[in-house]
């Protein structure tokens, strides 16, 4: 086993596919991640010139999920994404060694790679409890992402944990989990926000990377823009029904077999930014609109914290108070209609009784003169 | 300090320490300690749930119809079983009822998770404990077709296909960047498999990495997606219209025909792969019977997947329900989940405190409070642990039990009740398997076993998928396109104070979520999940888990490179973000 | 008035639109120029318009029969919105510019003076004449200085927010590339979620439905016991006579 880097061409020429399957699988990945034919050229001297890129993939307080999601990606497969396309050096769920082994990886990586690795976190660092409510290796999580941060070339923070905290961070939020761009501040951070996200979209922003050799285009939140500038609204196939003014109002109701807009449900898709409606899951069979639940915003920051997720309106926590803006704001309104009536009742007695006086006073001068 | 827990098992931590921390392949994290004897066998274990994120402690004052989403966060491995068991206790504290069809397609779900994460845990997360990818590169292509062909009809077993996987390894480890593969213990004289069929392993390694994600399709037509598909109280998001105006937009011929397809297929692989992977990979282990644990005498199971809706007895309930203690095969007790002497967490080695940590609280009282302090003999600072002190609080994990007795849950113990339980389609299999490999059936009570029952249960789930499916067309056919019992969606249509519990087997064990639900907000809100059975810390009594008591008595061959520790441990298939939540 | 809004008054009059300032004739004020007695009107009924479509938006309507491609109510119901909110923006613009042309009256609902002692001696007098302590209200030309502290907090403010809030919520639909996100997007770096844009801009609706309560009631009260005509934002003057 040599020191050599060896690069994605080079490995896959080996493999005995031939240089045309590759030029074809360039202009695949070109196509796949919406970019010009042109670009399947770049991607190809990319692919040839470079070795593996090291990606580092760690966990922090999560569910795993993003990494069930990853290896769901049909294109590329993720066998080949990480036997031809990046090289998987750590990531605890499904590397062979263990303990110290594994440790020593991380040292090694570092050193040998410095400023050249991909860092990707898995769920986020809880810092209440001096970080001890993930350990690893016997030590606060915290302390081993911020050593590992130090010396990457860029962060990846997959899924809704790692870009804002996530269901943990929700309301206590009794850790103090803390979404990865509060705790390192100075590296890019790309955040591919879902719970989990899906899994092309987490494949292609990695792929982007090896193959570009530069970062994706971000918005001002951190996403990469290739996937996260549109809503679900904005591409939902039940838009039209909702255009139409035509809504589910009840689960299993004669609209739901029909196909009708979840707006009604909750539907958060016109306040969610994520390529669900387009991409869709699974290899394109659904997602959770086309199988009947409205979307509940996972890509969002903070959308466990947002009320029910079955109420269109959503509820505000605040002073003391939960209810939806329509609830506080008709008690409101109320209360001031009342303040009103009431308030022309008594200006209306009052003006009664000094007409009467006046009336009186008048009549006594009339005596008086 | 030799010490003979009420359990029946004997600790000594006095011999040499050793850490296994990361433990990996895991889901979350975990950490190990084992006192080594003089021979190199292990004569105490120490497991440590290492992570915590309360969730519970976040559900208080939420919607009780949200809780679903919430809980099936707790895991993405076992995706969907929190959610189900969520909704299953909701219903249950409120008096909701499903229609037939919402039971059906949440029992396809259910076991669609089953069937996908026994073949993931197996080849993605155990199969490196057995098999020794680098000896594959030594193998003979055309011996390895010919192993392959003898023990199943495969198709694609040609001498070309094994080569080619190996050419591919070749080449990746020939380009020193080992990837996954780094740093692990390939050459280990634990591994025993010869090269053609650790090829024959490895390429199926990459085979049902590829299979796997067609699985979860399932889960993609009735929940949206997968991992985390949507469930809802009352019955199924997914409405039905096979043949009505706008059936495009619901379940239809096409949603079921995918369906149906990927359930042939999955059973076509379980049984053409799976199965005659375990089978030979056994037959080179059958003289590696460790990791008995607690299989061999306390086992237990709530048993799940009704074949009528809301109807939870156990007659309905297709998968075996019960309690065996001490080893007692003739008995199975009967659970209750409502009677708060049966199932009780205690914390006392646990980094939680109660008023008082001697007694344990049933889940509806439960509370969880973190209260993280070592033990005074742990080695290391507070934020730099070389030993922990299992004397003291050692671990997130709250230690469950069954009326005082510490159990195993999981594939082997439902094999273990169904079998007890005279079921054939439980007992059959295994014997015949244990046939295969000329073991009694004492040797299902081992490490071996664990794996084995799990092989056996995903084949048995990918045909209950198919059971099901079935039941749902023939439902349909017969004009029943109900999905969800709408009735009690009305938070105003319930009473001001409820409590229920749900239950499921999850693919690693017994599930309960516990629910009180006050002024139609959460009260509380308690999970007990199968990984805090099996992972427990050692009670106030000092009764060992699962875990701990399974690593005892295994000699190691290498101290310095934890195999056989990994091995026994991913028998479970731990969950850590499921243990503590 | 400044020259330019009499130049615009002179037009207008000519076309027979606005009314002449007759106070240096009368014992009047000419409180509310033509423009910005054309806006209160037109603002009142963008604000309608707002209001009543956009409570719709936030409950949805029931739903419509037939096909969706039939259908495009709950389209018209948000097209609506838009262009009120539009003529709300622009007219809001409009008087901006009135208050920087216009008299000192077109200009006190842009700020508080805070800063005066007089304004709190008068705040202190109002609010006793409508607790009904006070016999009558100093006399105001203008807003009283109640009414000016409520258009400002109640009116100025939530309109602005409104139209940033709404504005924002509109870039959503035409795109990052929009000029309505270019100018306004920066509300999602204050708010990620924009669930809670949709909120604050929903609460916003109640905040000026109060408003118009209040304000209704007491223009009218004012209107009778005060004997200022509401025809004060109809004509403009404001008889000082008693
Ligand atoms: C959506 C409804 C309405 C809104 C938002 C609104 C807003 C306003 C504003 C902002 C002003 C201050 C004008 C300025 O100085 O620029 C004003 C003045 C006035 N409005 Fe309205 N208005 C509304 C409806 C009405 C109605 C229905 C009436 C008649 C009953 C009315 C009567 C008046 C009167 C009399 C004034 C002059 C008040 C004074 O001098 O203190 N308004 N209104
Ligand atoms: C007094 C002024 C306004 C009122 C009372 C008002 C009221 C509302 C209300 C109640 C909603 C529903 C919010 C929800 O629950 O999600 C809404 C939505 C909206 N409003 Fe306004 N609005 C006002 C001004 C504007 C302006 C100036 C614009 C700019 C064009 C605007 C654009 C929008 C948009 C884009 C939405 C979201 C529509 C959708 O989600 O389909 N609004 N408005
Ligand atoms: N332990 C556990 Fe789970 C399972 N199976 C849940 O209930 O894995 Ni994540
Ligand atoms: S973002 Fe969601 S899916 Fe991913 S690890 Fe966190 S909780 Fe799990
Ligand atoms: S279902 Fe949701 S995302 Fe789709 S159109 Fe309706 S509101 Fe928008
Ligand atoms: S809930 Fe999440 S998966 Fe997509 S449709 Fe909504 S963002
Ligand atoms: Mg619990």
């Amino acid at each position: 086993m040599g020191e050599a880097t060896e690069t994605f061409y080079s490995v896959i020429r080996r493999q005995g596919i031939t240089r045309r399957n590759f030029l074809k699988f360039c202009s695949l990945t070109a196509a796949s991640l919406g970019l010009s034919p042109l670009a399947a050229n770049d991607i190809a001297i990319a692919l040839e010139t470079k070795p593996r890129v090291p990606v580092i993939w760690m966990h922090g307080l999560e569910c795993t999920c993003c990494s069930e999601s990853f290896i769901r990606s049909a294109h590329p497969l993720v066998k080949d994404a990480v036997l031809s396309m990046i090289s998987l050096d750590y990531d605890d769920t499904i590397m062979a060694a263990a303990g110290h082994q594994a440790e020593a990886i991380l040292t090694e990586t570092r050193a040998k790679y410095k400023d050249r690795y991909v860092l990707a976190i898995e769920g986020n660092p809880p810092l209440n409890e001096d970080g001890m409510f993930c350990i690893d290796g016997g030590k606060p999580f915290v302390e081993k992402l911020r050593s590992m941060a130090e010396d990457s070339m860029t962060i990846i923070a997959w899924g809704s944990c790692a870009s804002w905290g996530c269901v943990q961070a929700a309301r206590p939020n009794p850790t103090q989990a803390m979404p990865i761009d509060k705790v390192i501040t100075n590296k890019p951070i790309i955040k591919v926000p879902g719970c989990p996200p899906i899994a092309e979209v987490m494949t292609a922003i990695v792929t982007f990377i090896t193959t570009f050799g530069k970062l994706p285009e971000l918005d001002r939140q951190g996403r990469p823009k290739m996937f996260y500038s549109q809503r679900i609204h904005d591409k939902c196939y039940r838009r039209s029904h909702f255009d139409a003014g035509q809504f589910v109002e009840e689960w299993d109701d004669e609209s739901a077999r029909k196909g009708y807009c979840l707006y009604k449900m909750g539907c958060k898709g016109p306040t969610t930014y994520n390529a669900c409606s387009a991409v869709r899951w699974n290899g394109g069979v659904s997602f959770p609109i086309q199988s009947g639940h409205g979307c509940f915003g996972c890509s969002e920051d903070g959308f466990w914290d947002k009320g029910s997720f079955y109420d269109r309106l959503t509820t505000i926590k605040q002073f003391g108070i939960e209810a939806n803006a329509d609830q506080i704001g008709r008690a409101a309104a109320g209360a001031v209609g009342l303040a009103v009536a009431a308030h022309a009742a008594v200006t209306a007695a009052k003006r009664l009784t000094r007409k009467r006086e006046g009336v009186v006073q008048e009549k006594r001068s009339k005596v008086q003169s | 300090m030799r010490v003979q827990t009420p359990n029946g098992f004997t600790t000594d931590n006095s011999g040499k320490r050793i850490v296994v921390d990361p433990l990996t392949r895991i889901e979350g994290h975990l950490r190990v300690e084992v006192n080594l004897d003089a021979d190199n066998v292990i004569c105490n274990a120490v497991s440590s749930g290492t992570m915590w994120r309360g969730i519970e402690t976040i559900l208080r004052g939420r919607d009780p119809r949200d809780a679903w989403a919430f809980t099936e966060r707790i895991c993405g491995v076992c995706t969907g079983t929190h959610a189900l068991t969520s909704v299953r206790a909701v219903e249950n504290a409120l008096g909701i009822t499903i229609p037939e069809n919402a039971n059906s397609i949440r029992n396809i779900m259910q076991l669609c998770l089953q069937v996908h994460d026994h073949l993931v845990h197996f080849y993605h997360l155990h199969a490196l404990d057995w098999v020794d990818v680098f000896s594959a590169l030594k193998a003979d292509p055309k011996a390895t077709s010919r192993l392959a062909q003898s023990v199943s009809p495969w198709p694609r077993s040609s001498p070309g296909y094994f080569k080619d996987l190996q050419i591919r390894l070749t080449k990746f480890f020939d380009s020193g960047q080992l990837g996954p593969f780094k740093n692990a213990y390939w050459g280990h004289p634990a591994y025993k498999l010869s090269p053609e069929a650790n090829l024959m392993a490895v390429t199926h390694y990459s085979e049902a990495l590829d299979f796997q994600k067609e699985i979860v399709k399932i889960h993609a037509v009735y929940g949206g997606k997968n991992p985390h598909p949507n469930w809802l109280v009352g019955g199924v998001p997914c409405a039905i219209n096979v043949d009505g105006n706008g059936a495009i937009g619901a379940i239809n011929m096409e949603r079921l025909n995918l369906v149906s397809s990927i359930i042939d297929r999955s059973i076509e692989f379980v049984e053409q792969v799976y199965l005659p992977d375990i089978e030979l990979i056994g037959s080179f282990y059958r003289g590696w019977l460790y990791g008995c644990g607690l299989s061999g005498r306390s086992v237990m199971s709530y048993g799940d997947v009704p074949e009528n809706a809301n109807d939870y007895s156990t007659k309905s309930l297709r998968v075996p329900r019960g309690v065996i203690l001490n080893g007692n095969l003739r008995e199975v007790l009967p659970v209750d989940h409502g009677d708060p002497d049966q199932i009780q967490e205690f914390v006392a080695h646990s980094w939680y405190k109660y008023p008082d940590e001697f007694r344990g609280l049933h889940p509806w009282d439960g509370i969880t409070e973190p209260n993280f302090e070592l033990g005074a003999n742990f080695k290391g600072t507070r934020t730099d642990i070389k030993e922990l002190d299992e004397g003291g609080k050692y671990s997130w994990i709250k230690a469950p039990r069954w009326r005082g007795n510490a159990v195993e849950v999981g594939p082997l113990a439902r094999y273990i009740i169904g079998y007890a339980q005279d079921k054939a389609e439980f007992k059959e299999p295994a014997e015949r398997l244990l046939k295969a490999l000329k073991l009694p059936v004492t040797a299902l009570f081992s490490t071996l076993g664990r794996t084995a029952a799990r092989a056996l249960e995903c084949q048995w789930a990918a045909h209950q998928m198919r059971h099901f499916q079935d039941k749902l067309v023939a439902h349909i056919k017969a004009g029943d396109t109900a999905t969800a019992d709408v009735s009690k969606w009305n938070p105003e249509s319930w009473p001001m104070e409820a409590k229920g519990y749900g239950f499921t087997e999850a693919p690693r064990g017994a599930l309960g979520h516990w629910i009180k639900i006050k002024d139609r907000k959460i009260d509380n809100y308690q999970c007990v999940v199968p990984t805090t059975w099996n992972g427990s810390p050692r009670d106030p009594k000092g009764n060992i888990g699962a875990f701990e008591a399974s690593l005892i008595g295994t000699p190691m061959a290498d101290p310095g490179k934890p195999l056989e520790i990994l091995r026994t441990i991913h028998s479970f298939d731990p969950c850590l973000a499921c243990s503590t939540h | 008035m400044s020259g330019k809004t009499a130049q615009v008054l002179n037009v207008l009059s000519s076309v027979g639109v606005a009314g002449k300032d007759r106070s240096a004739d009368r014992d009047v004020v000419y409180v509310y120029e033509m423009p910005v007695r054309v806006w209160h009107w037109v603002n009142a009924a963008a604000i309608m318009v707002l209001a009543i479509t956009g409570c719709f938006i936030g409950t949805a309507v029931p739903t419509m029969p037939g096909e969706a491609s039939d259908n495009f109510f709950f389209g018209y119901i948000r097209f609506a919105h838009f262009s009120a909110g539009y003529v709300l923006a622009v007219g809001f613009l409009l008087r901006i510019y009135c208050a920087m042309m216009g008299n000192p009256h077109a200009k006190q609902i842009f700020y508080v003076p805070i800063w005066r002692r007089c304004f709190w001696d008068e705040l202190w007098q109002t609010i006793r004449w409508y607790a009904l302590l006070a016999v009558r209200s100093d006399k105001c030309a203008g807003h009283n200085p109640a009414a000016q502290l409520m258009m400002f907090s109640m009116f100025t403010l939530t309109t602005a927010f409104m139209i940033v809030t709404g504005f924002a919520l509109y870039a959503q639909g035409s795109g990052q590339e929009s000029w309505q996100f270019g100018l306004f997007g920066w509300i999602f770096g204050v708010l990620p979620n924009s669930q809670d844009v949709h909120t604050l801009h929903h609460l916003g609706l109640w905040v000026i439905v109060t408003f118009v309560l209040i304000h209704v009631y007491a223009a009218i009260r004012e209107d009778i016991m005060s004997r200022r005509s509401i025809s004060a934002i109809i004509s403009g003057e404001r008889d000082l006579r008693d």
